[in-house]
């Protein structure tokens, strides 16, 4: 086999060294991340603000510039920045006794980085509810949209792990491919009756199952960072979990069948009905409950805030470089049985 | 939920965790190695299936 025979092949693995790269090479964009003391009671305040991104520049940098806002409902709360470090910024404010809201947001406006936004930052106990008084209230600066060069977009909760989109999604897209090759294959078996097909449907779904686990995998951990657990009861997780079994029951019903003559006819059955249970259990039910999967509850495709024109001149690249990494090792799984196959019956 | 993450967010005061302390350069570099394994693996067993496939279209059945 030369590359230059198969050249999708050879891209393929480039565009996957291209994602590495850019995946892991890429900033993230600045954002905050955490406030203290997150709870305040009325008069005045102490507050601390700690950010990711490197977005206040240097050491006890000027805060000229720089504006702290916080948000009660829709009334604004100035405040008054003492102190910038890299990574976080101090100020006083002056808690009034009476607000529309006891969670507030907080804006941080930077001359580098733009607008910094952290919301149910702090949480004021004692308070009475109303409007905020005149005397506290914050008039915003002008927006500025600093050019922050080609960086990720910040998500509250995710963070650095934004990166595993590039590489969890375009898995279970991977696996959608090929499981639909599979389900085409084993369609084909059922009208046909060509072992050819079976082969077909078989590497399907023995590369498919790989991707799942793959999927499955980076999922899990991508949950341990942002829900703080390996595993949560999610109709999409567990959907998706579900249908890795299906598969792996397709495998064991091949190996239990051994060289039974009617195991096409039958696992193409079987795979025709996992795979309307793949769209299902995937697709269509995670739409009608509640997720805490994104790009779930209602809409399963991305919108503006999963995905950034800097994310998306990776992820594509990333979506059709795992997709031929899979079909390569569809191809040479068929290929293999193909050949025992005729090695068999020769 | 977060906040053991953040610290560790905060453990280099430059540039944070990932980039500030040369992290992303070593997990880019060994994924880049396991990339390059992965496909060295691939490319030669698609060159001996190939070789097996000749061989078996060159015998007489």
């Amino acid at each position: 086999m030369s590359y230059w025979s198969a050249p999708w092949k050879m891209g393929g693995i480039l565009l996957l060294a291209y994602v590495i790269i850019r995946g892991f090479g890429t900033p993230l964009q600045p954002g905050l991340v955490e406030a203290n003391p997150n709870r305040l009671t009325p008069g005045l305040a102490e507050l601390e603000l700690k950010a990711v991104g490197q977005p206040f520049a240097e050491e006890n940098a000027s805060i000229e510039g720089h504006q702290l806002i916080l948000k009660s409902g829709q009334d604004l709360i100035a405040t008054n920045l003492t102190r910038i470090s890299p990574h976080s910024v101090e100020a006083n404010a002056v808690i009034p006794d009476l607000l529309p809201s006891p969670a507030l947001d907080a804006f941080l406006f930077t001359p580098a980085s733009g607008t910094l936004f952290l919301g149910n930052a702090f949480f004021v106990e004692g308070a009475g509810t109303g409007p905020v008084p005149q005397a506290f209230a914050a008039t915003p600066p002008d927006k500025v949209n600093p050019d922050l060069g080609f960086s990720f977009p910040y998500q509250p909760n995710i963070i650095e792990s934004i990166r595993n989109l590039l590489w969890h999604v375009p898995m279970w897209f991977a696996m959608f491919f090929v499981m639909g090759i599979g389900f085409v294959a084993s369609l084909m078996q059922l009208r046909t009756d060509k072992v050819d097909w079976d082969h077909r449907a078989e590497a399907a779904v023995r590369t498919g199952l790989v991707f799942g686990i793959l999927g499955l995998a980076t999922g899990s951990l991508w949950a341990r960072w942002t829900w703080g657990a390996w595993w949560v009861s999610d109709p999409q997780l567990n959907g998706a979990l579900v249908t890795v079994l299906l598969y792996t029951g397709y495998m064991l019903l091949r190996a239990a069948m051994g060289e039974d003559e009617r195991v096409g006819r039958i696992t193409a059955v079987y795979n025709v009905f996992a795979f309307v249970m793949l769209v299902i259990l995937l697709m269509v039910l995670p739409r009608y409950t509640e997720s805490l999967h994104p790009g779930k509850d209602g809409n399963p495709g991305f919108n503006s805030y999963d995905l950034d024109n800097s994310l998306r001149a990776v992820f594509y690249p990333a979506v059709i470089g795992w997709g031929a990494l899979c079909y390569w090792m569809y191809n040479m799984r068929l290929r293999m049985n193909r050949l025992e196959y005729r090695l068999l019956t020769q | 939920m977060n906040l053991p993450m953040n610290h560790i967010l905060f453990l280099n005061s430059l540039e944070g965790f990932f980039f500030g302390s040369g992290k992303a350069h070593v997990v880019t570099g060994v994924s880049l190695i396991i990339l390059a394994g992965i496909a060295f693996s691939l490319w030669r067993m698609d060159r001996r299936l190939t070789q097996l496939e000749n061989e078996n279209n060159d015998t007489p059945s």
